[in-house]
């Protein structure tokens, strides 16, 4: 099928157009609504033959996806040489929007004319959803289906005749209009009649004064608004937020046995310093950071070490070395467990050193290592507190805020005096009320505490676009925060490094929000790093193993991993474990993108993730690279927004590595 | 666009007051807005949560018949099913399950024009003969209220505002403005505009 809105001028017409100019810059739609098969033609070539015939130079010839696409075809626009007249062939929405673009400063020629699809009925017209199927809606304001057993009279219907057949249907009922199409009246019938009734109600005739212009004003303008509020794309999945809000941070009691993960952060696994059989006490260190962005790794209880083994890891999802430790129930805590509190008398480097022994690294997911955000290569001038949390169901970061605010601003100060920054912006989401509150009665005292509440808006928790939304600042591509002088701290974090100097404690346990269907006893609870989710499930859930029709998720619905085996562990990025009743349609990667282009206006980095599918499909992981798959946060809005169930974020994560793997 | 509005409150009431209805939700087509707060909102008065599905996509007959097949014990029980989305959705429900009368929550709307994948302010109607080389790229049949295509009907008050809606600009004006920035004034005289081929409505895309 293929609902492509444009065909190019006949070649008369084109001539005529293009005469009477000396050169010429062509960009074309690669249109949409079409299944994404073979890569989409140059629909140039006519319109260069006749050029070469006129003598006219060709200056520039560019193919965009999704012309209609404002902002990103704004950005393209911007780079065409100047005074060139500017050819265009696409449906009429794209040439009217690079002529409005350039408002009468350029000469915008129209090469094509858009293909009807809609009007009033008369066989094939009519809307057709996004889908590519038969079915199609004439949107006439006065829906008939409850009557007609579910078919449409007005696009059905070549008369679009309401009150019953016309009588001109032949002996197989077909259409006298078009014998290739059945009598619409006549399928109608047999449908109520399978239905065991017949028409009940006189059909009231059409009222083709539906129209208002200011309402399509209204919904176009707060569409855009929606859509662009902060920062491009993104999302706004249910909330679900209100299972767990009130929940307060509850201690999940210890189990008997945990196993902790040598791979806990970005970069390198850390080294493994004790051995089965060993005691190790609680907070003791039991793997060495390897390398500058590595992480040290502690016990989270005393016992003895009873097994060094591969387990799955519940991010990789492959297995890799874990330390099996079994609780002796005492308790002990390390010697090296002892509090700190005139930290500000110590030159940085040694408090830095001390985060990094800690096993400080971004709790917020990512387990970035804290060390390596705090010597920052170049000057920065802002720190900006991540509570967005805006992973719908979370509320671990949410509760920490309020609950713990002053330990959480004590971490603000130690980052403060290591970064020398002069800025610090506290960013929450403005459906965190209670949050929020808390944050703006302490900030009265903390002057140098600027308080910003966006609008919930998935990813904004997203490093890029927060500091987009706080600071107007664009990280630039391949660009960390530090490129703009940002350095973004979660609030997890924050509080870590405050029990690390203050407390002393190192990583072994964080928040995790627990939910999701049918959960006993959901909530936010502060869990030991290494926790089985076997134990979490039983305790939460009160089951032992995953039953068929639901999926268990470490983190968010959005980007959180899902989890195959239930021995695997609460790790340092664990934000939270869900889990969810399956969806009754299941993502595939082998499923056909109909370029639907809903994927394009989502992305937040402003990529097109359609052609990850196409070339994922294919294995051309080249072309992925080309198309800036490494740039991806993989934040899942568009394979949330795939009207095809693409799985579009393991095709990346296969693209990402592949590409890896060659350079 | 499609527009999808809710059904008079009345028409819903009598449908949703029976307890053996089933009801489909559509969600989050761009294409299509549908108000899903003010759906919510009902279905939570008559408590009708707890039978209702929110799914996307339903113009998709694959996916229909999945969602079909997840909800089957609730749906063999329940009389009726009503479907809140635009027209497609409705009508696909009641080809996959034609035993069970389909009842549609939403009137759509068709309002003006097609407005692209990105939701704008400008809107083609398809005509199927692009004007927009006469016109300075602002399209005569959807910026001028009665779609001419000669020029303006005069009835534009002082400000430039269409005399059959007083906030909206004489796309008249507009165009000639637009020409003017261009140096292009001189069309308007050099060419007359053929009228339109509306046969290209009906049999558009089989025209070669």
């Amino acid at each position: 099928m293929d609902y492509t809105k444009y065909r190019i001028k006949a070649e008369k017409e084109v001539r005529e157009v293009i005469s009477n100019i000396n050169n010429l810059c062509i960009i074309w739609c690669k249109k949409c609504f079409s299944e994404f098969k073979e890569e989409p033609a140059d629909e140039c070539g006519k319109v260069v033959e006749v050029a070469r015939e006129l003598n006219i130079e060709i200056i520039e010839c560019r193919g965009i996806d999704f012309l209609c696409n404002n902002h990103l075809t704004g950005k393209v626009l911007k780079n065409f040489k100047d005074n060139i007249p500017l050819a265009v062939i696409s449906c009429g929405i794209g040439i009217q929007f690079v002529s409005n673009f350039f408002n009468g400063n350029r000469k915008v020629l129209a090469l094509a004319d858009s293909l009807p699809q809609s009007g009033n009925a008369t066989s094939i017209v009519g809307y057709h959803g996004i889908a590519l199927g038969e079915e199609k809606c004439a949107a006439c304001g006065q829906c008939y289906l409850e009557k007609t057993g579910g078919i449409c009279p007005v696009v059905s219907c070549a008369k679009s005749l309401l009150n019953g057949p016309c009588g001109g249907a032949n002996k197989d009922g077909k259409c006298e209009v078009n014998k290739e199409l059945p009598c619409a009246w006549i399928e109608i019938y047999k449908r109520l009649e399978k239905q065991k009734k017949l028409m009940d109600k006189n059909i009231d005739i059409r009222n083709y004064n539906i129209f208002s212009v200011e309402e399509k004003v209204r919904y176009v303008k707060n569409n855009q608004e929606r859509r662009k509020e902060g920062f491009y794309g993104g999302l706004y999945p249910l909330e679900k937020k209100e299972l767990t809000e009130t929940i307060p941070l509850k201690i999940f009691d210890p189990p008997d046995v945990f196993s902790v993960f040598l791979s806990q952060h970005t970069g390198r696994p850390a080294k493994l310093i004790v051995k089965a059989g060993d005691r190790v006490k609680k907070g003791q260190k039991i793997g060495e950071p390897d390398g500058f962005i590595s992480s040290a790794v502690h016990s989270p209880v005393s016992g003895k070490v009873i097994a060094i083994e591969e387990r799955i890891h519940p991010v990789s999802r492959i297995p890799q070395v874990a330390i099996t430790i079994e609780n002796d129930g005492t308790e002990i805590l390390d010697g090296s467990v002892e509090s700190l509190t005139d930290w500000d008398k110590l030159p940085k480097e040694r408090l830095i050193e001390i985060l990094k022994e800690k096993g400080i690294v971004g709790l917020g997911g990512a387990m970035f290592p804290s060390s390596v955000k705090l010597c920052p290569p170049k000057p920065v001038d802002t720190l900006i507190v991540n509570g967005c949390e805006c992973e719908p169901y979370l509320n671990a970061d949410n509760r920490l805020i309020i609950e713990h605010p002053e330990e959480i601003l004590k971490g603000i100060e130690i980052v403060r005096y290591l970064l020398e920054v002069s800025n610090i912006i506290f960013a929450i989401e403005d459906n965190k009320k209670e949050a929020i509150e808390v944050i703006r009665r302490c900030s009265e005292n903390y002057p140098a505490l600027k308080l910003e509440t966006p609008r919930t808006k998935y990813p904004q928790g997203a490093e890029r676009m927060l500091i987009k939304r706080t600071t107007g600042r664009d990280v630039p591509e391949g660009g960390l925060p530090f490129d703009v002088g940002c350095v973004v701290f979660n609030v997890g974090t924050l509080y870590s490094i405050y029990r690390a100097i203050y407390e002393g404690m190192p990583v072994i346990e964080r928040p995790v929000t627990v939910a999701g269907e049918n959960a006993i006893a959901a909530g936010n609870y502060i869990i030991r790093i290494g926790t089985h989710f076997s134990d979490i499930l039983d305790t939460c859930f009160g089951i032992k193993s995953l039953p068929s029709q639901y999926e268990l998720r470490m983190g968010g619905p959005m980007m959180g991993v899902l989890q195959k085996d239930v021995n695997s562990s609460v790790i340092k990025g664990t934000t939270g474990l869900l889990l969810l009743e399956k969806y009754p349609v299941g993502v595939s990667e082998e499923n056909t993108c109909i370029r639907c282009g809903r994927c394009v206006d989502a992305c937040p980095m402003e990529l097109i993730p359609y052609y990850y599918a196409y070339y994922g499909q294919k294995c051309l992981w080249n072309e992925m690279v080309k198309y800036k798959v490494k740039n991806c946060i993989e934040c899942g809005c568009c394979q949330y927004i795939c009207s095809s169930k693409i799985d579009l974020i393991s095709l990346i994560k296969k693209g990402k590595r592949n590409a890896d793997n060659k350079t | 666009m499609l527009i999808t509005k809710l059904k008079e409150r009345e028409e819903i009431l009598s449908v949703l007051n029976s307890k053996n209805v089933f009801i489909f939700k559509c969600f989050g087509c761009k294409e299509v807005y549908l108000p899903e707060g003010e759906i919510d909102l009902l279905l939570t008065e008559l408590k009708c949560m707890e039978r209702m599905a929110r799914v996307d996509y339903l113009c998709r007959e694959e996916f229909t018949v999945k969602y079909l097949g997840k909800y089957a014990d609730v749906l063999k029980k329940a009389d009726k099913i009503v479907v809140f989305s635009c027209g497609v959705g409705v009508q696909v429900v009641a080809k996959c399950i034609p035993e069970t009368p389909v009842i549609p929550g939403c009137d759509t709307h068709y309002i003006n024009g097609f407005q692209g994948l990105t939701t704008q302010d400008v809107d083609c109607e398809m005509c199927g003969q692009c004007w927009l080389n006469l016109t300075g790229g602002i399209c005569p049949i959807t910026s001028c209220s009665k779609s001419l295509l000669n020029g303006p009907c005069g009835g534009a008050n002082k400000d430039g505002k269409c005399e059959v809606n007083k906030d909206m600009d004489c796309g008249w004006v507009l165009i000639y403005k637009r020409l003017k920035l261009l140096g292009e004034e001189e069309i308007l005289k050099r060419h007359s505009v053929n009228i339109r081929d509306y046969k290209l409505i009906i049999n558009g895309d089989k025209k070669e």
